[in-house]
């Protein structure tokens, strides 16, 4: 019997990049097998792109060659959990939603506040680089990791870190393997810390009239009892559950006892009412499913017709880095919806063009727009893409001062290029 | 005059570079132990500097250790090949502080604490704080990726570090940030105790400042009982600032030293802190004092003013340096275990050190699961050293058992790189390596730390 399970009829869908199809799709159901079939892989000259629930299939290039998909949903196992040591290990494959129902049965949570979460998987979570507007009070989900198992291209099992929260025994390559794409290894096993889920977590939401953005921003990012998010978000109508005003909507999460939520509350309402914001909405129940909604539109594309970037910066001048956006694609024909975390700096930025222009003009369009909003943002990566980059929209953009050792770390990890080739930055 | 000191000299002047002996004797060793001269120190005022020495390194075939103040437990700053060891006493600037985005650029040799202090003001501060962060180097710190009690809320110096600048293999500056694309270099570099490169500026996350803080002390009737009690606090879902056991050997000999108010007759102390908003402080520690009487605390006393709390925490902080009361020696293991581990392995911390007829002294993380048993020695005497040689590897061994690891914050350096074969698999180390071979293909940065020898050496610290 095959170790590897080949789907009888290839669900291409999930597994496609920029309408790519990979040549077949397989299923290692443990770590051994995954490392048996990178090693074979690599012996044939067949590139591998790791595929957990391919919700984050949208950041990076399409690869160079695409001869198999190595699915990870069957390393779904919970590993180890005594919800007492505050750390769990679960494989890649685990999705983001079934550990939350696992560790919400012991009132924890990880916060990796991921779009998508029934369908995206821890692996591919880690591996993509995600992060999440929680990050600035919880850390990154590399913050979170504390070991890893990946399998190498040679077939190599590799461990790194292990069980316990604090740990300095050799190198650190957990965190190497978060935000690699899949290109240095597959994390087939990942350790994460937990948390005690807060009594309480509660939503504020604000629609904003004309000229109060700015004065409610600044506002904010001043209040003496921080919201764990805070979101100013203009656009993803489609997705979000909650209305916007002339000037979009700011969304505030705030986590702790309730006698902290009730103080927090009371002064969100001030420093946003004297920034002219008339009402400020509350949400308890039903808080953890508009947040999960809020998430999805980070990614949310309209198919044929948007590219989501993401740049990355200080929170103090996120607004600003926003407002240059905006004017950057202005000359062109192209709309733009964001999110601005004021907490992490985060700009969020889709690109789109309205249904009236034919195929082609839709390509020139965003073509323009994103080299455009690059000008201004020349940190901007690609998060998401309603239609094929084709080669004409890098999706990494200016390449970091540390490119050569990039490219020799991967030339040591994959030297014959097996793992996602020309899916990561510098055609790594 | 050797041809490498005249280099160094020609470079960056005769005021900073020593080549005596009588100048070298003070680069020769750590806390951990004595070990061989350097061929050479120097003491660069700029990453210019640095860069040029690193070259001089290379073209002169010498390895090179760089060094911050010194105070590693694992012989990780000692040279053990001749060389050349960098210090880093003069680069010990604040380049930056950025109060709004809460940053801050520092040189590595700056001292940890004078950090949290320049910026105390602007209402910030840094949160890894080493039980050395009076004396130790944030340089050092990255190496290391140094803990202390307060990482059990707010994580390890890894968690902190958003950006490093560090000379490479080839006396070239590279920059590496957490909001570039790509891989996540600081994240590697941040722990690898000078293996990959040396560290020149440090980019770090400040935090703000609690509302409130509260500091109590808890007394137990053992420490398996207090361990118990942290278990429980942290398995309901309750993480204070910092959980920290002592037991009555180490509060005997804090209490001769700081007189800060430690009960000396408890078989242990907890001395844990919350911090957050005033309006949360009263439930809070009326949870954790359910627990801790559960668990048969025998008393429970809560810090009244700053100045009481900075006390209860100047004395714990200065537990190691009050050993030497007790002992003209000792040997500090620093170990971690699953925190639902920490009873047992406790135990069995007490099982080994009495079956080595040793004097042990508990002072330890425990929220963290991290161990620090100080094994009290005579270095005079033969059989104690091979006594605490024994306990020491048993105690580490036990962690692993338990699945724990070998070192939680002090690191691997000289002493502990035999204990990483037990940890690792060769294939695991062997994937480690591939990482030195890209940073550092001569092993010219720190040769003979973390990784396994074939021969094993093992030795132990004076106190004095």
């Amino acid at each position: 019997m095959s170790k590897f399970v080949p789907r009888a009829k290839p669900r291409t869908s999930v597994y496609d990049i920029d309408g790519r199809a990979p040549g077949r799709v397989l299923e290692p159901g443990d770590d051994q097998a995954v490392a048996d079939m990178l090693r074979a892989a690599d012996a044939a000259g067949d590139a591998v792109v790791p595929v957990g629930g391919g919700t984050l299939l949208g950041v990076g290039n399409p690869p160079r060659h695409y001869e198999i998909a190595l699915s990870t949903l069957r390393l779904a196992a919970v590993h180890v959990y005594d919800h007492r040591d505050l750390t769990i290990g679960v494989g890649a494959g685990l999705t983001v939603g079934q550990l939350a129902s696992v560790l919400g049965k012991h009132r924890q949570f990880v916060p990796l506040d991921v779009p998508r979460a029934a369908n995206a998987t821890i692996g591919g979570t880690l591996a993509a680089g995600w992060l999440g507007p929680r990050r600035a009070t919880y850390g990154r989900p590399r913050d979170l990791l504390i070991g890893t198992t990946t399998a190498l291209a040679d077939g190599t099992l590799a461990h790194a870190g292990g069980m316990v929260v604090k740990n300095v025994s050799g190198y650190d390559l957990s965190r190497l393997y978060v935000s690699s794409l899949g290109t240095l290894g597959v994390i087939t096993r990942a350790n994460l810390k937990t948390l005690p889920m807060p009594a309480a977590f509660r939503l504020t939401i604000a629609r904003l009239p004309e000229g109060t953005r700015t004065r409610a921003a600044t506002n904010v990012q001043g209040l003496d009892v921080e919201p764990t998010a805070a979101l100013l978000i203009d656009g993803f109508r489609e997705v979000l559950p909650f209305e916007l005003g002339a000037e979009g909507a700011i969304l505030l999460a705030f986590e702790g006892s309730a006698v902290a939520i009730e103080r927090a509350t009371r002064s969100v309402r001030s420093a946003l009412g004297s920034a002219g914001v008339p009402e400020t909405r509350i949400i308890d129940t039903g808080a953890h499913e508009t947040f999960a909604r809020t998430l999805d539109a980070y990614i949310a594309s309209v198919a044929g017709r948007s590219i989501t970037l993401r740049a990355l910066g200080l929170p103090d001048g996120a607004l600003k880095r926003e407002a240059a956006a905006r004017e950057g694609i202005a000359p062109t024909a192209a709309l733009l919806d964001t999110i601005v975390d004021l907490r992490s700096g985060d700009v969020i930025a889709r690109v789109f063009v309205d249904g009236k222009l034919d195929q082609l003009a839709v390509r020139g369009t965003l073509s323009d727009a994103v080299a455009a909003l690059r000008a201004r943002l020349p940190e901007a990566t690609v998060l998401a893409r309603g239609l094929p980059l084709e080669g004409e929209i890098d999706a990494w953009g200016t390449l970091p001062p540390a490119i050569g050792v990039m490219r020799d770390l991967k030339a040591r990890f994959d030297p014959r290029a097996t793992l996602a080739p020309g899916r990561f930055l510098g055609g790594i | 005059m050797s041809v490498l000191g005249e280099r160094l000299i020609q470079a960056l002047g005769a005021e900073s570079v020593y080549t005596e002996p009588e100048d070298l004797a003070v680069y020769a060793f750590d806390a951990y132990s004595e070990d061989r001269l350097p061929s050479a120190a120097v003491v660069p005022k700029d990453v210019r500097e640095v860069t040029q020495v690193v070259r001089i390194a290379a073209e002169c075939g010498e390895p090179i250790v760089a060094r911050g103040a010194g105070t590693g437990l694992c012989g990780g700053a000692v040279p053990t090949h001749g060389g050349i060891v960098v210090s880093f006493a003069r680069m010990n600037r604040i380049l930056e502080i950025d109060t709004r985005n809460r940053r801050a650029k520092v040189e590595p040799g700056l001292i940890n604490l004078d950090l949290s202090r320049a910026t105390a003001s602007d209402g910030l501060f840094y949160a890894p704080d080493p039980a050395s962060q009076k004396v130790s180097s944030l340089g050092g710190n990255i190496a290391t990726n140094a803990g202390g009690p307060h990482c059990l809320s707010y994580g390890t110096t890894t968690n902190h570090v958003i950006g490093l600048e560090y000379v490479d293999h080839r006396g070239e500056v590279v920059t590496v940030h957490q909001d570039d694309p790509g891989y996540d270099l600081a994240g590697v570099l941040v722990g690898s105790e000078g293996t990959l490169g040396i560290v020149t500026s440090i980019d770090l996350r400040l935090m703000r400042l609690p509302e409130a803080v509260r500091v109590c002390v808890a007394t137990f009737g053992d420490v398996e009982s207090a361990s118990e009690a942290v278990s429980q606090v942290i398995g309901a879902g309750i993480v204070p600032i910092a959980l920290e056991i002592m037991d009555k050997v180490i509060t005997g000999a804090v209490e001769a030293a700081f007189k800060a108010g430690y009960p000396k007759d408890a078989g242990a102390v907890l001395l844990l802190e919350i911090a957050g908003l005033a309006d949360d402080m009263d439930a809070s520690e009326a949870a954790i004092a359910k627990f801790a009487r559960a668990c048969g605390a025998l008393s429970w006393h809560t810090a009244r003013s700053q100045a009481e709390r900075d006390l209860l925490w100047a004395a714990r902080k200065g537990a190691a340096g009050a050993i030497g009361r007790l002992a003209p020696n000792y040997y500090i293991q620093d170990c971690v275990v699953p925190r639902t581990k920490l009873p047992a392995m406790m135990h069995r911390v007490d099982e080994i050190v009495r079956d080595h007829q040793i004097q042990v002294g508990n002072v330890f993380h425990a929220g963290d699961g991290n161990l620090h048993p100080l094994l009290l020695f005579d270095r005079s005497r033969p059989r104690d050293i091979q006594a605490v040689v024994e306990a020491g590897s048993e105690i580490l061994r036990t962690c692993i058992d338990y699945g724990g690891t070998v070192s939680g914050e002090h690191g691997i350096g000289y002493e502990k790189r035999e204990s990483l074969a037990l940890l690792f698999s060769p294939d695991d180390l062997a994937t480690m390596r591939r990482v030195r071979d890209v940073f550092d293909p001569a092993q010219r940065f720190n040769p003979d730390k973390i990784f396994p020898s074939s021969a094993s050496c093992v030795e132990v610290r004076a106190a004095s």
